[in-house]
């Protein structure tokens, strides 16, 4: 008997209407995607068809950050889009067996409230929901009756406590604590249900759930910060964690950096998966897929490019510059996300980037790898990653929604599979199956010394 | 003129709305948490062609839980995944003013107006229950008059959300690249006593404008606030006379600020035992009052009353007595309901437990077909009704059995619709559509 081979697990990121920042104005494109439920039907569909293991959206609890610019701001088509555990809980009635991963934040959430509605999406789901657990790195203050965004330390140690909290309050119920005993008129084992009494810095919850044990035990944890506080949280807590990386030494060097700190917590290397963003911009040849590239980038409005270049400058005034002046360096230190601003940073310094250089950089994928190439070429791109230590799994980045991902499904999925690094079937009904992670102990249920497989 | 018809909500409780509901035969309790049991009756409400269905809820799980189900999906997320294998029905799902953040409410209940295609509906609650302070970080349960001071200002908030983005503002033209009108989008700059918040929400204007604004407290400040917001009241009552009452000052309100009174619908609730004769209607009551446990009525009875009776003889009359003065618990319409009962009935302890273990403290029927539509007819055509929310004791089969004998009774006589007129929750409710408070702002300026 052999074991079976490693695999790359996959999952769809979406955006709208892609994640070019341009998308919607492409003719491939289903304008309003944000608010089109069909569409992201459609979408999931598709996903689901290919066997991915999980659909992902991003989310922020405000508008996206409004440009000061006029011009710019209503030619931006993402200030409108769909709560993502809503929207997950619709499309997971349509679906069978790809994971849902929300992103929900840790900042701008309650324990409770949050908790219940994850519960009770992997109850819909039948055990395909996930967590992406988020700082919220912009400052939303401003819709919310806390007193400005917290510190970036500041952030992370309250997600630290909520982290534990809403894990805890997913096992306030153990397995098997319901008999719902017709005849002897017993619903709950009230030995199986657990009040946490949690007092906290940040938070005081007393529990227990209303809502039973999700079916996953735990809905998949997944985390997406990869600053020192994010690797600490999710080398301690999370079960996948979502990065950016732009050359093989770098993803590897984070790989084997988060991968290293696991044992100190007790953790075993494959209980954490890693999972790093790819844009792949598709062409039957090289050449055509060049010009895929261009078609989608010409499409910036210029109000667009310079709102873009002001937020990575973080307000500064540009208006000295033109596009084709090489890029000042960007500003060093930021309270808001960490990781991903030393990336661009390092673009600027490794490239020596023009202005327009630096947004088209960034118009894309905001940092994440971008691939323009052959089907085989973007398999290969993968491949090497995967065998090189530097992914487990990989988000797929559509740039153009539906088509962008129906590119990939159709010629990149199959190549994949003819070299046996995908599936050909789904491994079982839930994430947690397909992803081959463990069905979590229950803590209290380890506390009074009863182990899992009871 | 069309005759005035019913509106007809299916109030889903887990496991059904007698308190041992449950324990009935032909319940399913393992089913509680399982998604396609509320698909079932989703599409078996839609098919009998009812405004909607209501959920519910409260963020803490309760203290009696031994012997009752009292566990069940979030809401939200339940009538959402609902919504997408139903095409017509209402979804209408309670959410607490006093433990959410406007903004994340604003966003969810939209967002599910876009995914339904307009059929949410909101029950605005305070949160009745106390042991929801201790899941939030707070000491104490803010009393009764703070929550609803809490409420008035979180409704402002997320209205004002909810109209941010005016209805044209979405242009999406990808050949001149401009997607939406920043004219048509507002910053709401809300600030007040409870709450500040910028806006504007980060969804577009959803299909109904807004959800349809639900209330379920029928106290002073309550009403008050049903009067000013609401455009369906939930309420509880005993009988005729009460509810005609009720349902006359509740009106009379309206008329008093200048809102139209067909604009708020009185949706009593109504807990049918049907049989094909009165004695087999009263038997299967019996069955189900059988089928109580006192340790759990008498937790119910503690937290509408204050009293602690366990150890008192059941059979004895009810201590009328002892229930002490509480200023707080004096405006809660559900402890006014109960003295009600025990002032006018003179119940022993146990005939009292069994009269709110059927739907705590609603109204229960039991008989005939006949003689259930009859009942709905009396108080729909004699001033104490728009419609009712329908509670069965038990589910699937409680329902089943309304859908099944009362309802062809009520369409023979034109109480109800054959069909949908409608898309949206307020086509069925005969509501109309607000427009956005910035349209008419604009409309001023221009």
């Amino acid at each position: 008997m052999t074991t079976p081979r490693r695999q790359i697990k996959l999952g769809a990121f979406l955006m709208a209407t892609g994640h070019h920042v341009a998308s919607w104005r492409h003719p491939d494109a289903q304008a309003d995607g944000g608010i089109n439920v069909a569409h992201y039907r459609k979408v999931v569909e598709t996903a689901e068809k290919a066997k991915f293991d999980l659909v992902f959206v991003a989310d922020s609890p405000a508008g996206w950050p409004r440009a000061k610019d006029r011009e710019a701001q209503q030619r931006s088509s993402q200030g409108a889009h769909f709560e993502p555990l809503t929207l997950w809980s619709a499309l997971s009635q349509v679906t069978s067996h790809i994971g849902f991963v929300a992103t929900a934040s840790t900042t701008y959430e309650d324990p409770y409230l949050l908790a219940r509605r994850f519960a009770s999406l992997d109850h819909l789901s039948g055990g395909r929901a996930a967590w992406n657990v988020v700082t919220t790195g912009a400052d939303v203050s401003h819709n919310f009756q806390i007193a400005g965004h917290p510190a970036h330390a500041d952030r992370y140690a309250r997600a630290e406590e909520f982290v534990d909290l809403v894990l805890d309050l997913w096992d306030s119920h153990e397995d098997g604590a319901f008999p719902r005993d017709k005849d002897s008129g017993i619903y709950v084992d009230l030995d199986r249900v657990h009040q946490l009494n949690h007092k906290g810095t940040h938070f005081s919850v007393r529990g227990p759930l209303n809502v039973p044990r999700p079916v996953q035990g735990h809905p998949v944890v997944v985390q997406a910060g990869a600053s020192e506080p994010g690797r600490r949280l999710a080398a301690r807590t999370a079960e996948m964690i979502f990065t950016a990386n732009q050359t093989l030494e770098d993803a590897q060097a984070f790989y084997a950096d988060v991968k290293r700190r696991l044992p100190a917590y007790g953790r075993s290397p494959d209980q954490l998966l890693i999972v790093p963003g790819i844009f792949p911009v598709l062409g039957g040849t090289e050449a055509e897929a060049q010009r895929n590239h261009e078609e989608i980038q010409n499409l910036i409005h210029p109000a667009i490019a310079w709102e873009i270049l002001t937020r990575h400058y973080q307000g500064r005034d540009l208006s000295g510059y033109s596009l084709d002046d090489r890029a000042p360096p960007l500003p060093e230190s930021t309270e808001l996300n960490k990781s991903r601003l030393t990336l661009v940073s390092d673009l600027v310094s490794r490239g020596n980037l023009t202005l327009r250089q630096l947004y088209l950089a960034v118009a894309g994928a905001r940092g994440h790898r971008e691939v323009v190439g052959t089907p085989e070429q973007i398999a290969d791109a993968m491949q090497q990653w995967f065998e090189n230590g530097a992914a487990d799994a990989f988000n797929i980045m559509p740039p153009v929604l539906p088509r962008g991902l129906d590119d990939f499904v159709a010629e990149v999925v199959p190549i994949l599979r003819r070299r046996g690094l995908f599936r050909e079937e789904y491994e079982g009904p839930t994430l947690r199956e397909n992803l081959g992670l463990q069905r979590p102990e229950n803590r209290f249920a380890a506390r009074r010394g009863i182990s899992a497989a009871e | 003129m069309t005759q005035r018809q019913l509106h007809l909500n299916l109030f889903v409780y887990p496991g059904g709305h007698h308190e041992a509901g449950w324990r009935y035969h032909g319940s399913d309790p393992d089913r509680v948490v399982d998604i396609s049991y509320y698909q079932e009756l989703a599409r078996k409400a839609e098919a009998a062609k009812f405004d909607a269905l209501f959920f519910a809820d409260g963020p803490a799980l309760a203290d009696n839980i031994r012997y009752a189900s009292r566990f069940r999906l979030e809401p939200l997320t339940t009538i959402t995944a609902l919504a997408a294998v139903t095409q017509r029905i209402g979804l209408i799902a309670t959410a607490s003013t006093t433990y959410s953040e406007p903004y994340n409410l604003a966003r969810l209940f939209a967002s599910v107006d876009h995914i339904s295609n307009g059929r949410v509906g909101w029950n605005i609650v305070t949160t009745g229950a106390a042991q929801a302070a201790q899941n939030f970080g707070l000491d104490a349960h803010p009393d009764h008059g703070d929550r609803y001071g809490r409420a008035h200002e979180f409704l402002e908030v997320v209205t004002k959300l909810w109209d941010s983005w005016q209805d044209d503002a979405l242009v999406i033209d990808p050949q001149t690249g401009i997607f939406a009108d920043d004219d048509k989008i507002h910053e709401i700059n809300h600030v007040g006593a409870h709450f500040r918040v910028r806006g504007p929400l980060n969804l577009s204007r959803s299909p109904q404008g807004r959800p349809v604004y639900v209330q379920a407290g029928s106290s002073e400040d309550g009403r008050h606030f049903a009067a000013l917001h609401a455009e369906a009241i939930f309420t509880a009552h005993q009988n005729l006379r009460n509810a005609q009452d009720f349902y006359a000052d509740i009106k009379a309100r309206l008329r008093g600020i200048g809102r139209n009174p067909d604009h708020l619908k009185v949706l009593p609730g109504i807990s049918p035992y049907i049989g094909s004769t009165t004695a087999e209607a009263e038997a299967l009551h019996d069955e189900f009052n059988d089928l109580t446990q006192p340790a759990y009525s008498l937790g119910v009875l503690r937290r509408m009353t204050g009293l602690e009776l366990s150890g008192h003889d059941l059979d004895g009359p009810f201590p009328r007595h002892l229930i002490a003065p509480d200023p707080d618990r004096a405006e809660a319409s559900r402890f006014k309901l109960v003295l009600d009962i025990v002032d006018r009935e003179k119940p022993t302890i146990r005939q009292l437990l069994h009269r709110i273990a059927g739907a705590r403290g609603h109204w229960v029927t039991v008989g005939t077909p006949e003689k259930i539509a009859d009942d709905i007819q009396t108080w729909f055509e004699n001033g104490a009704a728009d419609g009712f929310n329908v509670m069965p004791p038990w589910l699937h089969g409680g329902f089943d059995a309304f859908v099944d004998h009362v309802l062809p009774i009520l369409r023979k006589r034109g109480l109800f619709r054959h069909d949908y007129q409608g898309q949206t929750l307020r086509d069925h409710f005969g509501l109309p559509r607000p427009d956005s408070l910035y349209a008419t702002e604009t409309k001023r300026s221009a």
